[in-house]
């Protein structure tokens, strides 16, 4: 037969793209752990936010997640596919201009993030944060990504697409839609907008996106880059190609219908809720074939833990894999989520899966990658070994004491004494006692981070040491399996690129349309006796303090069905309570108590004054003052466009109101002002964000009318 | 078991990439089971509580309410009526202002004020109530179950009764104290 297998070719490889993607991933690698670790800092001793706004937590933890997942993560997965992608289609990528493209427009955005996050442009839905400029240039950008991977697939040598490629190809498809899905979004000016889901509806797609962040952006592809690195390193033949068919294909199915288990006991309607729950506990099996094949992959070669240390990071990070792909079906058992939920567990379970999965993998990468792309040796294999044994003691430090804070804080929150009351029912007893954890936190947190010096020390003289002469060298490839007749219909599909991504995305669409789906009619799920009132124009400009601000990120509005919540914070949140709430802000921890009822609790002063120094109406409080709240003016103007933009996305405004928004919104602003002159509070606080603020507080949980 | 069956008997079941040799081990027993387990586990699960009506989460909470409630009920039942007197001799208890002003101290400065004159709430001191009259029976009334509309928050679920009274006790005896700095008076005078 004439094939053209025969056919020797001499290519070049493109590891340029590579070697920008790798020195990429390290810098802002160290963004993100420093970042972290400011935060984590802050919550054990709140002045460390230096008084300043633009790192105050609630703006620095979207910037610190931001920059670990799609600054760290993502560049460590576009540094990796591109280089195990070339090699295993036998080809250079497609197009160099492209790959150009992508990293300077992807570093772009991480700087645009990087500017505006500090400064509050946010759409207050975690790992969604950024404003819709930025939401469309991610989209361009990962388009650009998309064509150039899979045109490279088209041109490939290899016919049959290695078991890597599978979870790359799922990646690209999901992230492209779960991005665009989550921010579809009607702007109010340049850099603000309101997402058109609201309540229940954005919850949930918030969440199916949130969730399969984790999922197609820090599961699958990692699991790509393991299945492509661990064998190469180690040098060692993958357990199971069977094993492998069995695990992607469950994975990618089920994962995508597990995100409603981040909202267990909340006013998501509860057939959602369970769905959430059992295709989480489904998920575990799938997620251990993974582990399992990186872990017998590696089986019979701990000798070369001794001669090849960068080995003890993948093993450490396919055991982190192992446990939080373990822990996180257990938490999404309703019992279970009822008493994590909210704490530091949840923060405790990602970071093991963030530092110890996701982090020692790259470093394996990058430490197997740099000597090779540079062609070189490592600089100290014993510099090595020390971050590999900081950055675990590191890790441990740090998932010990936050699962313990998280624990320690669910069971004060639940006790209840004999005679039906809360046993802590001030809630900041419960924060009191957990403080000393934040401390061992930020020390795990700060070992991790002198570890990864220790790296970029590292990889700073690898780099500094390695031969002048960096001219690309040609491979010999030539083309194979194109003969190849098999009977098994799998195989066959690993040879048709475009069928093989067409059936991944069929995989994940269908969790998606079945749980969406219904919600977008939300009025089937709101009962016609309950009126919701919607936010006066005021109330809505406070909300946007408060989003901007990030409050949520440390403040919930949902009280579950549960009888501590109820003691605690009265009767449970209803699904007409969030009804026009664009976006929802339900939150996924409580640093701080609930909110949904912090309307009428206390007088306007008392906000005021709480605002101004937490601490003169808590002593305990570790929250952050926020004196600019009371420098800072409300744009008052902006409101018309905001409420009708809000009206076009469903909230039943008059049109008089619409028109004359900024009016309505200056009268309340004196009626409240009024009233803390009244009672003591400084002159001329009118125009400012406090008061903006101050309403939204006293309207949270006033809007339900029983008629 | 016996491994690698077929291992690198055909080429179907043995792939190479880039170096990258693919075994094709059997699927680990045990996993397949747990795999399944979760599967069935999933399927009895959404039929018990999505299709045979199980308790929703709604149901489960009323049930858990209804026994707090009852808890709740014994607790007000089993405790005396209070009257002017029975405050009066309770208030006089030893102890109490001591523990009361602790309390005070604690929990209510930050609206009140250090010396009860008054920042965010009104001034304790002075003959002006904006709730009732000032009586211990209306004190006593204020702190347990709160002035939703005021913002004074309830205590009766933060504070013992015991602790209650002594908070009472020690604004009581605060009467006339006449502090700096006092807030001007809200309310109604009392006769």
């Amino acid at each position: 037969m004439n094939t053209p297998s025969n056919l020797i070719e001499k290519i070049f490889y493109d590891d340029d793209i590579v070697k920008k993607f790798t020195l990429a991933t390290m810098i802002w690698a160290l963004a993100a752990f420093l970042f972290g670790l400011i935060a984590a800092l802050q919550l054990a001793y709140w002045p460390m936010n230096g008084n300043l706004e633009w790192i105050t937590f609630g703006r620095l933890r979207p910037l610190h997640t931001n920059a670990a997942i799609f600054a760290f993560g993502g560049n460590a997965i576009f540094a990796g596919i591109y280089h195990s992608s070339q090699r295993l289609l036998k080809t250079r990528l497609f197009s160099d201009v492209l790959s150009k493209i992508h990293f300077w427009g992807w570093q772009l955005i991480i700087v645009a993030a990087a500017i505006t996050l500090p400064l509050g442009y946010s759409h207050g839905k975690e790992y969604a944060e950024l404003e819709w400029p930025i939401d469309i240039a991610i989209a361009a950008i990962w388009v650009v990504f998309a064509v150039n991977f899979f045109m490279t697939i088209r041109q490939r040598r290899e016919k049959h697409l290695y078991v890597a490629l599978w979870f790359y190809i799922a990646t690209i498809i999901t992230v492209a839609v779960l991005h665009i899905v989550n921010s579809i979004e009607i702007p109010v000016s340049f850099m603000k907008s309101y997402p058109i889901y609201a309540g229940i509806q954005d919850a949930l797609v918030q969440w199916w996106y949130g969730h399969n962040a984790v999922a197609f952006f820090l599961t699958t592809p990692f699991l790509g880059l393991m299945y492509y690195y661990v064998p190469k390193a180690a040098n060692r033949p993958v357990y199971s190609y069977r094993l492998s068919i069995v695990h992607f294909w469950s994975l990618v199915f089920l994962y995508i219908w597990a995100g409603p288990h981040h909202l267990l006991y909340t006013s998501l309607p509860e057939w959602a809720q369970t769905l959430g729950m059992i295709f989480s506990l489904m998920l575990w099996a799938p997620s251990w074939g993974g582990m399992i094949n990186g872990l017998l992959t590696l089986k019979g070669s701990w000798h070369l833990l001794r001669t090849e240390p960068l080995i003890k990071f993948f093993v450490a990070g396919v055991t982190f894999y192992g446990m939080a792909t373990f822990e996180g079906p257990l938490l999404s058992i309703k019992s279970v989520s009822a008493l994590g939920h909210y704490t530091d567990w949840i923060i405790g379970h990602v970071h093991s899966g963030a530092l110890g999965w996701n982090g020692f993998m790259t470093f394996g990468m990058i430490y197997y990658l740099v000597p090779r792309l540079w062609r070189t040796e490592l600089y100290s294999k014993k510099l090595l070994e020390n971050h590999f044994w900081i950055g675990l003691t590191g890790i441990l430090f740090y998932y010990i004491s936050m699962v313990t804070a998280g624990l320690t804080q669910g069971m004060m929150w639940r006790a209840i004494n004999k005679d039906g009351t809360l046993t802590y029912p001030d809630f900041i007893e419960t924060v009191v006692r957990i403080v000393p954890l934040y401390w061992i936190r930020a020390l795990g947190g700060a070992l991790f981070l002198v570890g990864f010096s220790m790296m970029c020390y590292n990889i700073y003289k690898t780099i500094q040491l390695a031969p002048a002469d960096q001219k690309p060298e040609a491979q010999v490839v030539t083309r194979s399996g194109f003969d190849e007749i098999s009977k098994s219909s799998h195989r066959n599909l690993e040879g048709m690129g475009l069928a093989f991504s067409i059936l991944a995305f069929l995989a994940i669409a269908v969790g998606s349309i079945v749980e969406i789906y219904p919600t977008l009619s939300i009025h089937k799920y709101i009962s016609a006796d309950k009126i919701q009132e919607p936010y006066t124009p005021l109330e809505i400009a406070g909300r946007d303090i408060y989003i901007k601000e990030g409050c949520y990120v440390c403040h919930s509005q949902q009280i579950r069905p549960i009888v501590s919540e109820v003691l605690r914070y009265g009767k449970a949140s209803t699904i007409e309570e969030s009804m026009y709430d664009h976006p929802f802000q339900w939150g996924s921890k409580r640093t701080g108590p609930d909110l949904s009822r912090e309307g009428k609790k206390y007088p306007n002063l008392w906000h005021y004054t709480h605002m101004m120094d937490p601490r003169s109406v808590t002593q305990k409080s570790i929250m952050p003052n926020y004196p600019w709240l009371a420098e800072k003016d409300t744009d008052f103007l902006i409101l018309r466009k905001k409420l009708s933009v809000m009206k076009t996305v469903g909230v039943p405004y008059e049109n008089e109101l619409v028109a004359n928004a900024d009016i309505h919104a200056q009268k309340q602003a004196l009626e409240i002002t009024a009233d803390l002159e009244k009672n003591g509070a400084p002159k001329g606080l009118e125009k400012k964000e406090i008061i903006a603020l101050i309403a939204y507080l006293q309207a949270l949980g006033q809007k339900g009318k029983m008629p | 078991m016996s491994e690698n069956k077929d291992n690198g008997k055909n080429t179907e079941n043995f792939h190479e990439y880039d170096g990258i040799i693919e075994h094709d081990n059997p699927l680990p027993t045990w996993w397949l089971w747990s795999f399944f387990l979760t599967i069935i586990f999933a399927f009895i699960y959404f039929l018990h509580y999505e299709i045979a009506n199980g308790p929703t989460l709604t149901d489960e909470l009323k049930v858990s309410m209804q026994e707090i409630e009852k808890q709740q009920a014994v607790n007000v039942t089993s405790s005396p009526t209070e009257t002017e007197d029975s405050l009066k001799e309770a208030f006089n208890k030893d102890g109490m202002l001591n523990a009361g002003k602790a309390l005070f101290e604690s929990k209510c400065v930050a609206c009140h004020g250090p010396l009860l004159q008054g920042s965010i709430g009104p001034n304790l001191t002075d003959k002006f109530w904006i709730n009732g009259a000032g009586t211990r029976m209306d004190i006593v009334k204020v702190i347990r179950t709160g002035v939703a509309d005021k913002g004074m928050p309830p205590w009766g679920s933060v504070l013992k009764t015991e602790e209650l009274y002594a908070v009472a006790a020690y604004v009581v005896t605060k009467q006339g104290s006449n502090p700096p700095g006092a807030k001007a008076p809200q309310g109604q005078e009392a006769p």
